[in-house]
């Protein structure tokens, strides 16, 4: 794993750089925020509807940074054999691959940071009332959905194909889990969909961890399966 | 003593017989020249040098190792500037140089190098914006940021303005001074004759022609290099 940590610095930085994925990681789901908190108010049950949006949205964004921006990343750099000069140094795949979850879910923490202060400062968020869990609970989601974008950047030829296959998967997936409209608020048959997705677990999860209730060990050990089978398929897959 | 000992190499593109049969060595400190026209094959034989190919026949010993088995050690003892390659269009020459040579056990220092090939007023210059003859420097720097003992440049100075190419020359005599073994692919007969102690021509996957520029013009009675090759190349159509 020799240069992980400097492939890691390097890659954030190229990110940050890219004005799309700062766009979509950071800026975008602040504006969904903004545009949901207009019609405010509490979800059925009670629940301030801030103290859902924040750790949905969350969710949201690791989500994007994940399906989205990272395979979108690995795949252009394959077809413009940047993964190719890769090839001819020592640098492993499993060190690329790491670099890029890493990176990536480093967007993601500033973008969960940024809704965060944004909800502690215009909207009266309760901050996390259990905030052990809501880090595992946000690890194995970043983990889980990062090797499925690892898996679909280790399968598609092209930046191109890789963003048109990582919106087609992701927009469908953010709806019916409840990352993007409160589960409560959804209509049963489609969070029994959702349910299925495996976006789901990640936001039961986080919102358990933020209310203070205790999070369902089996939605963690489905996110762990996801990492391990989708992780080993997409160093499988793997191709310079 | 031979760094590189390749004997009846094949590689074929699904239908397509890229290498017939290649035999050379190349001796340790020598500038190693690889010629022949397009297609030829010349960088299919750098490619499963560098471990980036594997080749479907034949032996191939690179510093004592076969690519195909101990890829990784010996990924750590050579460098390649490819033909063809590219970096993430926002990296900047520095943090290029930087990375790279995070990968090594023992690389060189990656400030002195961009000095060397004149990159430090390119420091932060994105890859992207770079003109092509700097990122060929860049490339070239990428290929020594490992202190290789051996360096595969396949066709470095194309795109290189005269003053770089010349400075180009200098530093790879300079490189073959402190000992690096050096294979060189080139189209150019003039950088072939002014820097290879050996060379060898490829054509249809075949080695066709070996030897010093010396022995490969008096062979063909010419008077330069670059006359010499048109009548070998000739003779074997
Ligand atoms: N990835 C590939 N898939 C299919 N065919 C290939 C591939 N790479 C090379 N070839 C074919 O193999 C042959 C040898 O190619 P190679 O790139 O080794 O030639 P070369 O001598 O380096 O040529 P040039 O001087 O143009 O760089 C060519 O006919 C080329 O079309
Ligand atoms: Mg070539």
């Amino acid at each position: 794993m020799k240069g992980l940590g400097n492939v890691i610095a390097i890659e954030l930085k190229l990110a940050v750089r890219d004005p799309m994925a700062a766009f979509f990681a950071l800026a975008f789901p602040a504006v969904i925020l903004w545009v949901k908190m207009r019609n405010g108010g509490t979800l059925p049950g009670g629940l301030p509807a801030i103290d859902a949006l924040v750790p949905m949205l969350s969710v949201f964004v690791v989500g994007l940074a994940s399906l989205v921006v990272l395979p979108a990343t690995l795949a252009q750099y394959r077809e413009r054999h940047v993964l190719k000069r890769l090839r001819a140094t020592p640098a492993s795949s499993t060190m690329i691959f790491g670099a890029q979850w890493a990176a990536h879910m480093l967007l993601a923490v500033l973008g969960t940071a940024l809704l965060t202060v944004i909800g502690l400062a215009a909207y009266g968020l309760s901050g996390p009332a259990n905030l052990a869990d809501v880090v595992l609970a946000w690890v194995l989601g970043a983990l889980s959905l990062g090797s499925i974008g690892l898996l679909i950047g280790a399968l598609v030829p092209s930046g191109r194909a890789a963003t048109v296959i990582g919106l087609a998967v992701f927009f469908p997936m953010v709806f019916v889990s409840g990352a993007m409209s409160a589960r409560e608020t959804l209509p049963e048959s489609m969070r029994s969909i959702g349910d299925l997705t495996p976006m789901a677990p990640a936001v039961q999860a986080i919102r358990a961890g933020w209310e203070g209730h205790p999070v369902s060990p089996l939605t963690l050990a489905v996110m762990a399966a996801i990492f391990i089978v989708a992780g080993g398929a997409a160093l499988k897959a793997f191709r310079w | 003593m031979a760094v590189i000992e390749i004997n009846g190499l094949q590689k074929s593109y699904r239908t397509h017989k890229a290498l017939d049969s290649v035999t050379l060595t190349v001796e340790r400190g020598e500038i190693f020249g690889i010629l022949g026209p397009n297609g030829a094959g010349k960088t299919t034989v750098v490619e499963c040098a560098s471990g980036l190919r594997k080749p479907d026949g034949g032996t191939l010993r690179v510093l004592g190792m076969d690519p195909r088995t101990r890829r990784r050690e010996l990924l750590q003892r050579i460098g390649a500037q490819l033909q063809e390659a590219a970096l993430p269009d926002a990296i900047k020459v520095g943090e290029a140089l930087q990375m790279y040579a995070s990968f090594y056990d023992k690389p060189a220092d990656w400030r002195a190098l961009m000095q060397e090939w004149g990159l430090a007023e390119k420091k932060r210059a994105r890859f992207a914006g770079l003109s092509g003859g700097w990122k060929q420097r860049l490339f070239i720097a990428l290929a020594l940021v490992g202190n290789p003992e051996v360096v595969f440049l396949d066709e470095l100075t194309t795109g290189l303005d005269p003053d770089a190419r010349r400075l180009t020359w200098g530093l790879i005599r300079d490189m073959r001074d402190r000992g690096v073994t050096v294979v060189l692919v080139t189209h150019f007969m003039d950088e072939a004759e002014a820097l290879c102690d050996r060379i060898a021509v490829i054509d249809q996957g075949r080695v066709v022609h070996e030897g010093s520029p010396g022995e490969l013009i008096d062979r063909s009675h010419a008077d330069s290099l670059e006359d010499a090759y048109f009548t070998l190349i000739e003779r074997t159509v």
